[in-house]
């Protein structure tokens, strides 16, 4: 299948990207109230040492990610 | 509204997002002048404290759970949702002071402008004004305070600096009169239609509230059933989409607020904060992280064994001699057994495990406050997920190697009910400290003090292996009841990791204190309940029991010419076999001798219900070693274990004359004591977190079920 959008979920580490928009509306409203906003800047640091979770930094703030969460978040690039 | 009889204080709300330095603020102000309450309808304890004004006007401070919006996900976060939205709350504030971190101002005003529409008078303050310095932030606060409408000042709570600008900006807001004029966010058309109709119906003045009515009418404990359904039918009548109407809102916000923080904070062109990146590059590495995590909790609970033993030998050896002293000088009499065998025995049973709970949750709270415990829940989620809990759960699990009436408390972070719901019912599994005394003396009973490969002692291996068994089941259990409890509600983890910090020593010892007086206070009070009951069962037979047990006592002590302090033991001993809890030993027999136990243990066990350590002390007194706990002189507690150790390898069963003590029994009852459900002062704080006698019920039924198979299989096993 061919993806027709990336997510943080896809970013590969140290790369960066800006959020387009969060799919699922209750994680949305979280992650906003959080900071990541369409636009935010963020930035894969590395995977959770079991896996099924990212570290990311969204404009600057360091925050921890499930992957589920994290493929939520739609972004550009 | 509020009729208080006494003369109300003011209420000051305190509200920000969590890591905005809330906590520190709230420890500045009110010092040891605060207390915890709880909140009705949603098991969260909120905590109060006082403060002086300039003036001398005394205010009342609460400090509400750091939230990032109105719009929460987890239950304490609920809580603000839920004072802010019902002026009729107790906690409802008259004024509120908001807390943001200076350093991140574009991620911390969401809620502030959440809070100028619930128009009440609001400061803001911006926190870790040393740490802006430091990064070379500057923020032009007049112009902050002239766009938002509201008073701003820029204090550091780590240093102190500002505070007294602080209080003087509090006292005047206690004068303003808030006007619609300072709303922030303008209401839909579709909001307004919903506001209106609520407003009408409910009869509140501030549309912003009734529009959150709208949103969360169906949790909200503050709202009648009548009001419920009629805030029901408005939604459901106006087709109102909650979380369209969230989304769009928190835009606007941000959308309105963003340009305003860009104007007045002058930031350099990148953050320096490299050290956090290059801690966290080996704290949370993919290997080097679980090894140093698991590093630093040998190293915790080395120091628990290593700090506590001391003054927990002071408290015994303090309540022993009192003991001692009372009985010298008070003439023998049943009160004066109340008081020494009851009342300070149970005294002494709560506050013995202080130092161990003491050191544990300092410990925790160092590593939380540095900001440790993020990461650990970082990357622990995966793992903890897979046993129906979440990464905030390690938090809980470690504080329950200390005890479990406090840890349980802690698993309020948890967001998800049931992986909260699992947290609380798993972690009694742990071994805490009152098992420590019980696996000692078991052990020293059945394992030879021998080394292995030289360098380890088998006993001390058999000790924490029963670490690891507490852990298997906690993680087979979580597993279990993954797979039984069912839930539609969605679990997240999305946490901040905050930098990392250099402790805050007044907010370290603080949160030290709180634990140990919840331990003490809701621990306390069931196991001095008990203790009182136990006394009466222990002292007290039916009909001349009593009497009779002394007659035998005596003869057969005659013609064994025994001492008279041997005397005295076996008339204790023959005493608490008439007495009541002997009754109850002896009823119990039969269902507890497939597990190797006799009618003693039974005693032993019911007893525990106090708490697990007592087991040792009235097994000392059914083997006639009397008051040997109040015997206690010089080095002679390890004489006392010893002694009691060779009694209970003397023992025998009544009618078989086999030995009691076999490595079987012993094992049998380890088990038992590992897996079983033996302390009240647990279930009674299970049934507050928990809202309902459902789960202490469920959790009582399935550890005692699951301790009595186990233990049986075991002695079946080595029997």
């Amino acid at each position: 299948m061919i993806r027709k959008y990336r997510t943080v979920e896809s970013l590969r580490r140290l790369e960066c990207a800006r959020a387009l928009r969060v799919t699922d509306p209750v994680l949305a409203s979280r992650l906003m109230a959080m900071g990541i906003l369409p636009g935010s800047l963020i930035e894969m640091i590395r995977p959770a040492p079991f896996g099924h979770a990212y570290y990311i930094k969204a404009d600057g703030i360091r925050l921890a990610l499930r992957k589920e969460e994290a493929a939520n978040i739609v972004v550009d690039s | 509204m509020k009729a208080d009889k006494r003369e109300r204080l003011p209420h000051i709300a305190l509200v920000g997002n969590p890591n905005s330095g809330k906590s520190t603020l709230f420890n500045l102000l009110t010092g040891l002048r605060q207390k915890t309450g709880n909140f009705p309808g949603i098991t969260v304890e909120l905590k109060r404290g006082r403060f002086q004004l300039p003036n001398g006007r005394e205010v009342e401070l609460i400090d509400l759970p750091g939230t990032y919006s109105l719009y929460p996900t987890a239950t304490d976060e609920r809580i603000v949702t839920a004072v802010m939205s019902n002026p009729a709350d107790t906690y409802y504030p008259d004024a509120i002071i908001y807390v943001a971190d200076v350093t991140h101002l574009e991620k911390h005003l969401l809620l502030l402008t959440q809070l100028l529409d619930l128009e009440l008078p609001t400061l803001l303050v911006l926190n870790m004004a040393d740490t802006a310095e430091s990064l070379g932030i500057r923020v032009n606060t007049s112009k902050l305070s002239e766009k938002l409408g509201i008073p701003v000042v820029l204090v550091s709570s780590r240093t102190g600096e500002n505070i007294d600008r602080l209080l003087s900006e509090t006292e005047a807001l206690l004068s303003v009169v808030p006007s619609p004029e300072g709303r922030f966010y303008t209401l839909t058309d579709q909001e307004k239609g919903v506001s209106n109709a609520i407003s009408l119906n409910i009869g509140t003045d501030v549309p912003y509230r009734a529009l959150l009515l709208a949103h969360h009418y169906t949790w909200l404990p503050g709202l009648s059933e009548q009001a419920r359904q009629t805030i029901g039918a408005i939604v459901a009548d106006k087709h109102f989409n909650s979380l369209k109407h969230q989304i769009e809102e928190t835009l606007y916000r941000y959308d309105r607020f963003t340009p305003i923080v860009r104007e007045v904070v002058q930031h350099p062109p990148r953050f320096p904060n490299t050290i956090t990146d290059r801690v966290d590059a080996v704290l949370t590495h993919r290997w080097w992280g679980p090894l140093l995590f698991g590093a630093i909790m040998l190293l915790i609970f080395q120091a628990i064994y290593a700090w506590s033993a001391v003054p927990m030998d002071f408290i015994e050896d303090l309540f022993a001699q009192l003991s001692d002293t009372i009985k010298t000088y008070l003439p023998e009499h049943r009160l004066r057994d109340l008081l020494t065998e009851g009342i300070l025995a149970g005294l002494s049973g709560v506050l013995v495990f202080v130092p161990q709970i003491a050191v544990l949750f300092f410990l925790i709270t160092l590593l939380e406050e540095v900001g440790y415990m993020a990461r650990v829940v970082f990357m622990f989620d995966r793992l903890m997920r897979r046993f129906g809990m979440s990464g905030r759960s390690v938090v809980s699990l470690i504080s329950g190697g200390a005890c479990a009436v406090p840890a349980i408390m802690s698993a309020r972070t948890i967001g998800n009910w049931k992986e909260r719901l699992i947290t609380i019912l798993v972690t009694p599994f742990i071994t805490c400290s009152a098992r420590i005394p019980v696996y000692v003396i078991l052990i020293g009973l059945v394992v030879p003090p021998r080394e292995v490969l030289e360098i380890f002692s088998l006993q001390g291996l058999t000790f924490a292996s029963m670490y690891v068994f507490g852990l298997i089941a906690v993680l087979g259990t979580g597993y279990f009841l993954k797979r039984m409890l069912k839930t539609r509600e969605v679990s997240y983890l999305a946490i901040e990791l905050p930098v990392y910090r250099i402790p805050h020593w007044r907010n370290v010892w603080l949160t030290v204190w709180e634990k140990v007086s919840a331990f003490v206070v809701e621990a306390g009070k069931i196991i001095m309940l008990i203790s009182l009951v136990l006394w009466a069962l222990a002292s007290f037979g039916p009909g001349n029991s009593f009497q009779e047990a002394k007659q035998r006592a005596e003869e057969e002590a005659r013609a064994k010419m025994l001492s008279w302090e041997d005397t005295q033991n076996l008339i204790a001993a023959y005493q608490l076999e008439a007495s009541y809890a002997g009754q109850i030993g002896k009823v119990f027999e039969p269902l507890i001798r497939p597990l190797g136990y006799d009618w003693k243990i039974g005693i032993a066990l019911f007893t525990s219900l106090a708490a697990r350590e007592v087991f040792t002390g009235t097994l000392a007194v059914l083997y006639h070693l009397g008051n040997a706990a109040d015997d206690i002189t010089d080095a002679s507690e390890n004489n006392t274990k010893a002694t009691l150790r060779q009694r209970m390898q003397a023992e025998r069963f009544r009618d078989n004359g086999q030995p009691v003590y076999t490595s079987a029994t012993a094992f049998s009852l380890l088990v038992f004591y590992a897996l079983a459900m033996q302390c009240m002062s647990t279930l009674a704080v299970v049934r507050r977190e928990t809202a309902s006698w459902k789960w202490p019920l469920l959790q009582f039924t399935f550890m005692t079920l699951l301790a009595y198979v186990a233990a049986w299989l075991v002695y079946n096993l080595l029997a």
